[in-house]
């Protein structure tokens, strides 16, 4: 008997050696998909700039489902000054990729505004996460919106638990206001560049710049827009400077300006682009970064 | 289940199943090896193996891509030539008991399944990358095709060439026939009509018949859909097919079915499997619950044989084949004992999963257990599935004991009937 007494406390000891590391491995499994798991709802948020409204990019969304076969839906939220949410439009479902435009009943300019706003938006964010569940999202800001954006993730992205931003898009942000120095920085821009550090690392940040000269869109200098290099190079994974010249390049017309959709259809809303679209835009950036880089001599690929 | 026996008596007597038993016999050894190999492979090697994940087996043993390839290479041999194996044996056994040139005919009849598994859309073109052959078909999955051919051609060959013996008998001026002479003439004309039949079936599907009544299958096993009873009855009929030989591809649906990963997005936002949109699926039921060892609870009928059976030779099989039941690869199970063509054990194998499934689907839909939603390695021991797969659940482990204890209890009788049959078969 003694023989079998042997069996019974080998074969306890097999099991609980297959057992006891299954229970770790499970609880490792389950925490790796809790962090890598990604909601099939992948809103993109747009900001728009000062004295706009909620219904900013109109034109934009417009052209961007005209060349899509997803029709995005779009939901409005407009924030009023005591943080009221008024919601317009809905998100369609099984649209996974909507479009949510953020506005502020205070759409004023300056840097006092800026930061109110951005406080709106962390309000808002809230809610739409809490409403709609989703972990990850990308965002798009005209001009002041970019810095209201900026500063969201800067200073309250972190309350948002779990939630990740992937790509941040800003189209003619001035970085410093509207300065064109290249040398004196804005009070904005100090605020954004002394909590960079909490900007995700993991985030793509593209800038793109309109300019109807050398040095402007009529608006913001082009001087401004480029500062976004102290803010975003060497914190976020890659940081993207786009200038894009030609027709509708004043300030106001660049959401809805040709090359700046296809910018967004390919690096946003990651769309595979048709190949004479591919062509199209990468033709243009190269002619664009050799103007902005004065750089001739550069092999072009 | 005096019945049960007769009808087993009465099968056994008949050629075709005698010879079917005798060529799985000795192809038992050639499987259990491949198997064998198989469960390191998959288990300990491949990186969605279970052991490979519990023990973090990439991060401390060295060479591992040697290892796999090892593992890769036996089993490409071995496991993918299975079936061929099995045509030859069971023409081979078939001509034995009619007295015919049983080496002869066993070539005659490889070759000849081999004829029917040719790719014909690989043929004619110079350089498409395609094998010539239908390869999956000539690992298990071709086994039930195999032993078909292995019948008809062990039985064709035979006579023919007992008749043409006897016609070269009548007419003695053409002298005694050469080995070549006798075997020239079956080869010819069994091949001409294998050639033939081959051609006319790749004119109506492309991947041979094999592969036709394996889409069929499969999509009527991919999507059985939400009612326990469609579940219950796709689960059976997969099961029965696994009887006849149709081993492999018609296996249950996996962790990457969209129900489940609507499960699994679930479970991640809520915190568990409580609540998930799914659940009552294939998935949930009997890959979680019916489904230890493989089809039709193999791993219960293994310690059912150590409980019950005194057969010298289940016994052996049983010992032998409890490992790779364990990760759920029970083919040498299946040929060794063999539980294929066997009518007793044809009823546990049906009967087992059902009830399971049946235990199951009470124990979902009256909220005694979560459904599983994370997803676990197909090598993962039975018993454990359910309880991985809820995320440690302990009603789920529960829940697999007593499916356990219920599919030993099911095959017991089944299997203490068998312990009556005795002689030569057997003694082996």
């Amino acid at each position: 008997m003694r023989h079998s007494w042997w069996r019974w406390l080998v074969g306890i000891l097999l099991v609980l050696a297959v057992f006891l590391p299954s229970m770790t491995w499970m609880r490792h499994q389950i925490t790796q998909y809790k962090t890598n798991y990604k909601t099939p709802l992948d809103p993109t948020i747009m900001v728009p700039g000062s004295s706009a409204s909620q219904n900013r990019f109109d034109a934009l969304i417009k052209e961007l489902r005209k060349e899509t076969k997803t029709g995005h839906s779009v939901l409005k939220v407009k924030v009023a000054e005591n943080g009221q949410l008024s919601y317009t439009g809905s998100i369609r479902r099984g649209d996974n990729q909507p479009f949510i435009v953020v506005a502020f009943e205070n759409n004023r300019d300056g840097y006092a505004n800026i930061v109110k706003q951005a406080q709106w938006l962390n309000i808002a964010m809230k809610d739409l996460v809490k409403t709609y569940h989703f972990n990850h999202f990308s965002t798009l800001g005209h001009s002041n919106g970019g810095l209201i954006l900026s500063l969201f993730l800067e200073r309250y992205l972190s309350q948002l638990k779990d939630v990740k931003v992937e790509r941040l898009m800003t189209i003619a942000t001035p970085y410093n206001m509207e300065s064109d120095s290249t040398t004196t920085q804005t009070a904005i821009l100090k605020e954004l560049i002394k909590y960079r550090k909490q900007l995700p690392k993991s985030l793509t940040v593209y800038s793109v710049a309109g300019t109807e000269n050398y040095s402007s869109d009529g608006t913001v200098p082009a001087n401004s827009v480029n500062q976004g290099k102290y803010v975003f190079q060497n914190q976020v994974a890659h940081y993207t400077q786009i200038t894009v010249t030609g027709d509708e390049t004043t300030h106001s017309a660049l959401p809805q300006n040709k090359q700046i959709v296809l910018l967004i259809r390919q690096y946003l809303l990651q769309e595979t682009l048709p190949a004479k679209d591919r062509y199209q835009n990468q033709a243009q950036n190269q002619v664009d970064s050799r103007n902005a880089t004065d750089d001739p001599g550069l092999p072009q690929k | 289940m005096r019945k049960l026996w007769g009808l087993n008596q009465r099968l056994s007597q008949w050629r075709a199943i005698r010879a079917i038993k005798e060529a799985l016999r000795v192809v038992y050894p050639f499987i259990l090896l491949m198997t064998v190999v198989d469960v390191l492979g998959q288990s300990i090697l491949a990186n969605d193996g279970f052991f490979f994940q519990i023990y973090h087996i990439g991060s401390w043993l060295p060479a591992i891509a040697v290892w796999r390839m090892a593992a890769r290479v036996i089993s490409i041999v071995i496991n993918g030539l299975v079936a061929v194996t099995v045509a030859f044996m069971t023409a081979n056994q078939l001509a034995r008991s009619y007295r015919s040139d049983a080496l002869a005919v066993g070539i005659i009849s490889a070759l000849s399944f081999l004829t029917l598994n040719v790719n014909y859309q690989a043929l004619g073109r110079k350089t498409t990358g395609m094998s010539q052959f239908m390869e999956e078909n000539l690992g298990p999955q071709g086994i039930f095709l195999a032993i078909v051919v292995g019948l008809g051609v062990g039985w064709g060959a035979s006579h023919l060439m007992t008749r043409f013996s006897r016609w070269r008998l009548h007419h003695p001026r053409f002298g005694q026939p050469s080995w070549t002479g006798r075997v020239i003439w079956p080869l010819t004309v069994i091949l001409l009509m294998m050639v033939a039949i081959g051609y006319g079936l790749s004119l109506l599907t492309p991947y041979g018949i094999n592969g036709l009544v394996y889409q069929g299958l499969s999509s009527l096993v991919a999507n059985p859909g939400h009612q326990g009873v469609v579940i219950v009855a796709v689960t059976t009929i997969s099961n029965f097919l696994w009887w006849i030989g149709f081993v492999g591809p018609v296996s249950l649906a996996g962790n990457s079915s969209v129900t489940s990963l609507q499960n699994l997005s679930y479970a991640i936002q809520h915190g568990s499997g409580w609540g998930a949109p799914n659940l009552v699926t294939l998935h949930t039921l009997g890959d979680a619950y019916a489904n230890f060892g493989g089809a039709g609870m193999t791993l219960s009928l293994v310690i059912a044989i150590w409980i019950g059976s005194r057969q010298a030779s289940y016994r052996r099989v049983a010992n032998q084949t409890f490992l790779p039941n364990l990760v759920n690869l029970n083919q040498p199970t299946l040929l060794g004992l063999p539980l294929l063509f066997n009518p007793i054990l044809l009823v546990p194998f049906l009967v087992a999963p059902a009830v399971n499934i049946t235990l199951a689907w009470f124990a979902l839909t009256w909220k005694l257990v979560p459904p599983i939603v994370y997803p676990v390695p197909r090598t993962t021991p039975g018993p454990l599935i359910a309880y991985l797969g809820t995320g440690g659940d302990w009603r789920a482990l529960a829940l697999s004991l007593v499916c356990l204890t219920v599919s030993v209890l099911i095959y017991l009788p089944f299997v203490r009937l068998l312990n009556q049959e005795g002689g030569g078969n057997h003694a082996a």
